[in-house]
């Protein structure tokens, strides 16, 4: 794969986008590809192999788009990653859809749509728009990055004039979720001996982002609420091994707060998500009785970055997530992930990044719950802290 | 009084001059399929910020410098962001299918050639460049 950066670094340097036309409309193509690496003192970190230091931590897109006419635009993106054991470089389609603006405050969009919650969710694998090589993960945990990346439906958007008191960007979505069986929920429910062989779920939701009177703050809210139906067949190392089961979910909610500050050389930025989940599973097997799984989180995080000159940027976060009942109370590392990091980026050129980043890492969240700690990458359990470095390179045209 | 009278109205001179100096870099131009003598900073920005693509009912297009000193000084006056800043924020568009790149060119003649010959382009240039075949907006 990184024979593939390498091509698309040499892409990149030579033009900044194919621009064409195809009967009489313009046609734009673009790109990017990331290569990471990433290294651990203890515990392997994203089904990567990071206490010996991993290269396994690559992604790239390939995105197509035209304007039919003034009003109606056509957009695709298709993306490949390969992040430790995950998704192992599968093409996947990212989103492809319609988009018709009637005016500038009402809008359609329908197709498969990525998800508009909090600063980044929808333009979270484009890691060259930022300081960090990772996102705080508590907020966007990169193994779980299908669980809200995209949805399969209709979104109205728009933006209205608050006049003296600023502007407000909205978004309204519903539509079915759009799932990934070589990503970090399906190898988790692997690992816990209950495979998913078949998922559906809605999600409907929105995000309403105001850019305030005050010049550089943007302040906004997301809510979604998400369902996830699974079918599957316990393993050997499941609650009932052998036996089908069925999980019947309620809706999972999510609410979201955030904002970002800008002003000059500064941005400071934050959001906060409160979830919760329920899936009542069902046994196919006469005598056992439906059992619940379910519980909620926390997790927030506050980054300043600082532009120190046109090539350099560096930054900080930190990230906490919470989680309200641990399987196990005992394990005090189990109901907490926070994360100290300090980042610095270097723009080689308009279109290639250079990263080094350091995270503190302490605790692990919980044994139920995915957040970045796969049992089958550590097998001997896990170390409370973790310490980790982190090296990424990405170019874009 | 005299001395202080004379301050201020000099104070207030080079105060104004330095303004409209900087307003003076730049002048905003359009097609003339977009039948507006002035447009605000407001609507401006969100044209180049892809929030906004009509002005006064008509489809508008923004169109950039790739670089110079009036591409610098339209972003900072008008857009608030940096070069980079701006073709982050394009990018971050692009790759959630939300908008485009906007064309751009290395001169202002090449600006005037592509707003004159375009329906419903808008851009900007140095304010000496000749502009014919374009209309120039006023910004309020």
């Amino acid at each position: 794969m990184s024979i593939a950066v390498l091509a698309t670094l040499a892409f990149a340097s030579a033009s900044s986008a194919q621009d064409f036309t195809v009967f009489n409309r313009p046609v734009q193509v673009h790109g990017f590809a990331s290569q990471g690496f990433a290294y651990t003192n203890h515990n392997n970190f994203l089904t990567m192999n990071t206490t010996n230091g991993s290269p396994a931590f690559t992604d790239g897109v390939l995105n197509v788009s035209t304007s039919i006419t003034d009003k109606f635009r056509l957009s695709a993106q298709g993306y490949t990653r390969k992040v430790g054991q995950l998704d192992d470089f599968r093409p996947e389609l990212d989103f492809a859809f319609g988009d018709y603006r009637f005016t500038t405050w009402l809008g359609v969009r329908a197709g498969r749509v990525k998800t508009a919650i909090g600063l980044y969710n929808d333009t979270q694998d484009a890691e060259f728009l930022y300081t960090w090589a990772l996102l705080p993960q508590g907020v966007y945990p990169l193994d779980l990055r299908n669980a809200m990346i995209a949805h399969d439906g209709v979104d109205v958007y728009g933006r209205i004039s608050l006049r003296q008191i600023g502007k407000l960007n909205y978004t309204a979505y519903a539509g079915k979720r759009t799932f990934d069986d070589r990503g970090g929920y399906y190898t988790f429910a692997s690992d816990l001996g209950m495979p998913i062989t078949a998922e559906s779920g809605r999600a409907v939701g929105w995000d309403l982002r105001w850019s305030t009177p005050l010049k550089g703050l943007t302040l906004g809210s997301s809510w979604t609420d998400l369902t996830q139906d699974r079918k599957g067949v316990f393993t050997a190392a499941g609650f009932v091994p052998g036996a089908p089961y069925t999980g019947l979910s309620s809706p999972q909610r999510t609410a979201v707060g955030y904002g970002d500050f800008q002003r000059g050389r500064w941005d400071f930025s934050g959001e906060y998500r409160a979830s919760d989940y329920w899936l009542n599973i069902l046994v196919d097997l006469p005598g056992v009785p439906p059992f619940p799984w379910n519980g909620s989180n926390e997790c927030w995080f506050l980054a300043s970055t600082y532009q120190a000159s046109k090539r350099i940027s560096v930054g900080i976060y930190h990230s906490n997530l919470h989680v309200d009942a641990p399987w196990n109370p005992a394990d005090t590392a189990s109901n907490h992930i926070y994360d100290e990091v300090g980042a610095f980026r270097y723009d080689i050129n308009r279109f290639w990044t250079a990263k080094a980043e350091g995270h503190l890492m302490d605790g692990y969240g919980d044994i139920f719950s995915t957040q970045g700690f796969y049992q089958r990458s550590n097998p001997d359990g896990f170390k409370p802290k973790t310490n980790m470095l982190v090296l990424r390179t990405s170019v874009t045209f | 009084m005299k001395l202080t009278v004379q301050f201020v109205a000099t104070a207030a001179v080079l105060v104004l001059a330095s303004r409209g100096a900087h307003g003076a870099d730049v002048k905003v131009i359009a097609n003339p399929s977009v039948a507006m003598k002035a447009v605000s900073a407001d609507d401006l920005k969100d044209i180049f910020l892809e929030n906004k693509d009509l002005l006064g009912g008509a489809h508008v297009e923004p169109v950039l410098l790739k670089n110079g000193a009036a591409h610098e000084a339209f972003l900072s006056e008008y857009v608030g962001k940096s070069d980079a800043g701006l073709r982050a924020y394009y990018r971050s568009l692009i790759f959630t299918g939300k908008g485009a790149i906007p064309k751009d060119f290395g001169s202002d003649a090449e600006v005037v050639a592509y707003v004159a010959k375009t329906r419903g382009a808008i851009g900007y240039v140095r304010s000496t460049t000749d502009t014919a075949g374009v209309n120039v907006l006023a910004v309020k």
